[in-house]
């Protein structure tokens, strides 16, 4: 059985620096998880493609509306 | 009749990318900025079409259909008023609700005292600006959304829920919008994504216009800064919503950040400098914008002349089209010239005599497209935006 890919730990934002696209970072959201029994990089892409949504919805409602 | 329609739509494409690239395609292209006058053409009022986006939607390919256009933004009304009352945003003035229907969607600017955003807060939004905007804009927007810290409400929670189910759904229509555009009537989207400048967002919608103008005297370390901070964030949304295949422009808002409205000396050392390297990044990844200078833009066309060949399309509002063309011309698309005014009050032998002497003027090496100098409203006669397309097709002939 292949072991569970385990993500390579970014490095944390500075504290009050959010950058584009990004209004949760996986590094703060990462601890909140257990250990991870699976893909760790499935779960963080996906944690951050829906977070880049919130992130449009702030952004958008400045811009374009 | 969906061959004959993709054909057209080929045609249409081909020439309105050409002209685009500042060459010269079959003959030259029209794509009017129509915005409430798709209202006025379809039977409907302001109101409809600005709370109910499909009746938008279905004026907007009425108007594609019966006009031999070749390209339209999908939606012009695109402030949908549904989206915005589910927010509880507090800036739009609404036809049918304050406006009388049959006038176009205002956006309201805060009083000096009640801006979104204090004098105090610069280091606040520099530090976060996507916190910010959660944080301590939106809950002064909104109606209905609470600080952090306030006790929280059942309608802070919808305002988040409906404005963001709305927005999906708002946005992801327009795929279908333009679908049914090229299909129904071979008509090309005019642009795809949004741009606006860091000056414009913190006039616009952070401190108003006449607090920004005092911010400009008084702290312009603070404003250059500002702009700095939030220049990221909205070149990530233009390079996130251009277009993929790098055909269509994104379409750059340009609203008051021009001598006079401000300095020139602003515009030397705020705007251009933290403008220009966005619109290097944006092209960087191989899409053009399109400068939508409202407004005169005349002591500032030799900075844009700087801007990588290609890069923009200039769409002319109050600048003198024929000097437009001879600073920008070798370089740059350009678009518009048919004064509004003339389109509402003119006669249709004028609107034709106008377009003419553009296409005269400015169209002969290609590089133009046809267009009105501003948004379309629903001022404009019908037998006038004829005359435009008519006279274009006429005389517009390579």
């Amino acid at each position: 059985m292949a072991r569970p890919k385990k993500a390579a730990r970014a490095k944390a934002p500075a504290p009050g620096k959010r950058p584009p696209g990004v209004c949760v970072p996986w590094e703060e959201k990462e601890k909140e998880f257990p250990p991870m029994t699976g893909d760790q990089e499935l779960v963080r892409r996906v944690w951050q493609d829906v977070d880049g949504l919130a992130y449009m919805y702030i952004w958008h409602c400045v811009l374009s509306f | 009749m969906a061959k004959d329609m993709e054909k057209l739509y080929a045609e249409r494409f081909k020439r309105y990318v050409t002209a685009m690239r500042n060459e010269k395609p079959d003959r030259v292209p029209i794509r009017p900025f129509v915005a409430e006058f798709v209202a006025t053409y379809a039977g409907y009022t302001c109101q409809q079409v600005t709370q109910d986006y499909e009746m938008a939607f279905a004026a907007t390919r009425k108007c594609a259909a019966d006009f031999d256009w070749d390209a339209v933004v999908p939606n012009m009304v695109y402030g949908w008023s549904g989206l915005t009352q589910a927010i509880g945003l507090k800036y739009y003035a609404v036809p049918g609700v304050d406006l009388s229907v049959n006038t176009g969607f205002q956006y309201k600017e805060p009083s000096e005292e009640d801006a979104f955003m204090k004098v105090d807060e610069y280091d606040a939004l520099i530090a976060d600006p996507t916190g910010f905007l959660f944080n301590v804009w939106l809950p002064r927007v909104s109606t209905d959304v609470r600080a952090p810290g306030e006790p929280n409400t059942f309608r802070n929670n919808l305002s988040f829920l409906k404005g963001g189910m709305a927005m999906l759904q708002y946005f992801m229509a327009f795929g279908t919008q333009v679908a049914r555009l090229r299909q129904e009537s071979g008509t090309v989207s005019a642009i795809a994504g949004m741009f606006k400048s860091p000056l414009d967002i913190l006039a616009d919608k952070l401190r108003g216009y006449i607090n920004l103008c005092w911010d400009l005297m008084e702290r312009p370390k603070k404003v250059r800064a500002a702009c700095e901070a939030l220049a990221p964030h909205l070149t990530h949304l233009a390079v996130t919503s251009a277009d993929p295949t790098k055909n269509l422009p994104l379409g750059f808002w340009m609203h008051r950040t021009c001598t006079p409205f401000i300095t020139r000396e602003h515009f030397e050392n705020i705007h251009w400098p933290t403008l220009k390297p966005m619109l290097q990044e944006v092209w960087k990844h191989g899409n053009q914008v399109l400068f939508y200078a409202e407004g005169k833009w005349g002591p500032h066309l030799a900075r844009f002349a700087e801007l990588p060949e290609g890069s923009i399309v200039f769409h002319c509002d109050r600048d003198d089209i024929f000097e437009v063309h001879r600073i920008l011309g070798h370089k740059f698309c350009i678009s518009g010239g048919v004064p509004n005014g003339l389109l509402s009050f003119g006669k249709p032998h004028e609107v034709r005599e106008c377009c003419k002497k553009i296409i005269d003027g400015v169209a002969r090496d290609g590089g133009y497209i046809m267009d009105s100098s501003a948004i379309v409203q629903n001022d404009a006669k019908i037998e006038n935006m004829r005359a435009m397309t008519d006279a274009t097709r006429e005389y517009g002939v390579y």
